[in-house]
């Protein structure tokens, strides 16, 4: 089995992929991310990193040596800008933390963005502003992202013939889940997501060619002729793949040799026991179990995260209707419309009662009595920011019927359990 | 306190092998608890913090590299099995050469007890998923609560688009591996099972049936009502077959070889 590749996509580099980015690049507080990116690479206690960037060339944001440029790219979904990436920019952005002071507010502060300053309650801003990016960077709407699994499903049908890759694509599907920097300068591999069809044109070229043991990986690269594929990756998934056609009878080719022992310890036991027929149909049975829990546990995740979403967002209209009417908040509440009717008896209440439970969270937006007053204010401003990136897409979401019933269906949630 | 010690056994039990690969959940609740206890040092606070965002995001790395590396495996060797049973049935099965009946079975066993593990593996890599994403949860729940901060929800959502969270293309393999194995080892007459051949079962309970019991058994666990059950928790797990998964004593946890 081929090494684990450097899994070096930068973090951020991931958050803009994966999401479904959009080209416009939104421009607030794209600062601290940098500060960040700065922070990330600039560990020097934290020796592997630096080493794996230097490999993973590839895999860093381009950022150039001025951060307003290094903005642009940084939101830009993989593309165009790839083939100016080079190992200069690299070592630009090596060399910048290298340059800047050790301690970190001066660095942070010579960077120029205020975002780390050294006030209490700027840095709590900033994770605030941290976070909000998550959520101000992926301009299209968050429905769109959930169709996004949908969506691949029907892809996945529809690429049979020519699995191409389509690296404006959020993650799955035979493409790269980082961005594919397909230069040749770089020596590493981005990280790729192999799936069931890409592997069958693997296979027909791999036979074309005369079989596994004589297939080389130029001429299967060329066969396949799939879009953005690299010879790395053809390399490695030849490995892999002479691997597991020459572990054949005793156990499948896993690479976790100790796994294997065991299993044949196993086949002995069983057969002297109780036969292996009953045996593996009882193992099966308890795995088709932990399965399915599994996926029902995933859905469930999945549920909950979006009504939670969705009520982080009615929360938040209702906060920007009541900023509105500047200090008359029940009678902002009686204006608003009909989702958010629920939502007003929300806010300091300390009850204990399900729907409660959730409105704690959010009652930290802003409204709750419990904070700072600086962090209030720093709330709404945070609030409002939100409001700038969503305002498209709570609209959105409080037309759509299923999202009428968000509301409602979380708590038959709680009671039908 | 509980999830840790849980995330902890559950790796021991089942797959020590994977132990790095799996979320470094004590490391984050440490710097969770620094941010939050950093006095003034405003740069003791945002260090750590900083080094949880960092941490954070590269686990979810590393989630992804070994996920997406698995997955590839699984991929490649599932089609081999799919091929394998071919040439099995071809070759030695009826309308083949028949050169044997015995051995005809004996291949046919082997390719079975295969599968199944193979199956095992699938889903113990879903597993592998889940897990990780419940302890991101957490330890962002963590963060939100100490620090005040609102990392978790929009972190969370970034999460779920992860390569190693969206496990469909793994489940369809699962899926598909149980058909298989569904339509080539039909059922028989589900034999009843005596309560020898479950402690048989006990004691040769090992490998890859031994880790998905144990996997289940977790999840349960975990599930279990907390004290900071809220809204978004999960209900507690109750799955069919409870009583006799649990009847499944785990012995002493296997030292791997």
């Amino acid at each position: 089995m081929s090494s684990p590749l450097p899994a070096l996509t930068s973090p951020f580099k991931d958050k803009y992929t994966t999401l479904p980015s959009s080209s416009s690049s939104p421009s607030i507080a794209t600062s601290d991310m940098h500060v960040s990116a700065l922070t990330h690479v600039q560990r020097p206690q934290n020796p592997t990193f630096i080493s794996q960037s230097s490999r993973g060339v590839a895999s860093l944001p381009p950022v150039n040596s001025s951060f307003p440029q290094s903005t642009a790219s940084l939101n830009h979904t993989p593309g165009n800008e790839d083939a100016s990436w080079s190992l200069d920019q690299l070592q630009k952005f090596l060399d910048l933390p290298e340059n800047a002071a050790a301690p970190a507010p001066n660095q942070l502060a010579e960077s120029g963005t205020d975002v780390m300053a050294s006030e209490d309650h700027d840095k709590k801003t900033d994770w605030h502003e941290w976070a909000d990016d998550f959520i101000n960077v992926p301009d299209p709407d968050w429905s769109r992202v959930l169709d996004d699994t949908n969506v691949l499903d029907s892809k996945l049908k529809v690429s049979k013939q020519q699995p191409q890759f389509h690296q404006n694509q959020p993650a799955p599907h035979g493409e790269f889940s980082s961005n594919a920097y397909p230069s040749s300068t770089t020596p590493t591999k981005p990280r790729m997501r192999w799936t069931p069809e890409l592997h069958e044109a693997f296979l027909e070229a791999v036979n074309l060619l005369g079989g596994s043991e004589r297939a080389t990986p130029k001429g299967i690269l060329k066969l396949m002729n799939v879009e953005g594929l690299t010879i790395y990756h053809v390399k490695s998934h030849l490995q892999k793949y002479r691997t597991a056609r020459y572990m054949p009878e005793s156990s499948e080719g896993t690479s976790e040799k100790k796994v294997t022992s065991i299993e044949k310890m196993k086949s002995i036991d069983l057969k002297t026991s109780i036969g292996i027929t009953e045996a593996l149909r009882m193992q099966m049975e308890v795995q088709k179990q932990l399965h399915e829990q599994l996926e029902i546990q995933r859905n469930l995740q999945l549920r909950i995260e979006e009504q939670g979403r969705y009520l982080q967002m009615m929360f938040e209209k209702q906060k920007k209707v009541e900023n509105e009417k500047s200090g008359a908040p029940s009678s902002a509440l009686d204006e608003a419309p009909s989702p958010l009717s629920g939502l007003n008896h929300l806010p300091c209440n300390n009850d204990k009662s399900d729907s409660e439970a959730l409105h704690q969270d959010k009652s930290r937006i802003g409204i709750d009595s419990g904070n700072a007053g600086s962090k209030n204010e720093k709330g709404t401003a945070d609030v409002s920011m939100k409001q700038k990136a969503l305002e498209t897409e709570s609209t959105h979401h409080v037309e759509k019927n299923d999202d009428e019933s968000g509301f409602p269906v979380l708590k038959r949630a709680r009671t039908e359990k | 306190m509980k999830f840790g010690k849980r995330l902890k056994q559950q790796i021991e039990e089942t797959l020590p092998a994977w132990r790095d690969k799996f979320l470094s959940y004590k490391e984050l609740k440490k710097l969770v608890r620094l941010i939050s206890s950093a006095e003034s040092p405003e740069f003791g606070k945002a260090d750590a913090g900083a080094e949880f965002m960092y941490l954070l995001n590269n686990e979810i790395d590393k989630f992804n590299a070994f996920f997406m590396e698995q997955e590839e495996d699984f991929i490649i060797r599932h089609k081999e099995l799919q091929q394998r049973i071919k040439r099995v049935i071809d070759t030695w099965g009826p309308g083949g050469t028949k050169p044997s009946e015995a051995e005809y079975k004996d291949e046919m066993a082997k390719v079975r007890k295969d599968m199944v593990d193979f199956h095992g593996e699938m889903v113990l890599l879903v597993n592998y998923s889940n897990i990780n994403y419940t302890g991101l949860a957490k330890i962002l729940k963590k963060y939100d609560k100490r620090t005040g901060g609102l990392l978790r929800l929009p972190f969370i959502q970034k999460v779920l688009q992860q390569p190693f969270f969206v496990t469909d293309l793994v489940s369809k393999l699962v899926k598909e591996c149980e058909n298989t194995i569904d339509q080539v080892f039909p059922v028989e007459v589900e034999a009843e099972i005596v309560k020898e051949q479950r402690e048989a079962i006990t004691v040769a309970g090992k490998g890859i049936f031994r880790n998905t019991v144990a996997a289940l058994l977790s999840m349960q666990e975990i599930r279990r009502g907390s004290s900071t059950y809220g809204h978004f928790s999960l209900p507690p797990l109750d799955f069919p077959d409870s009583d006799l998964i649990h009847s499944f004593q785990l012995n002493s946890p296997i030292t791997t070889v």
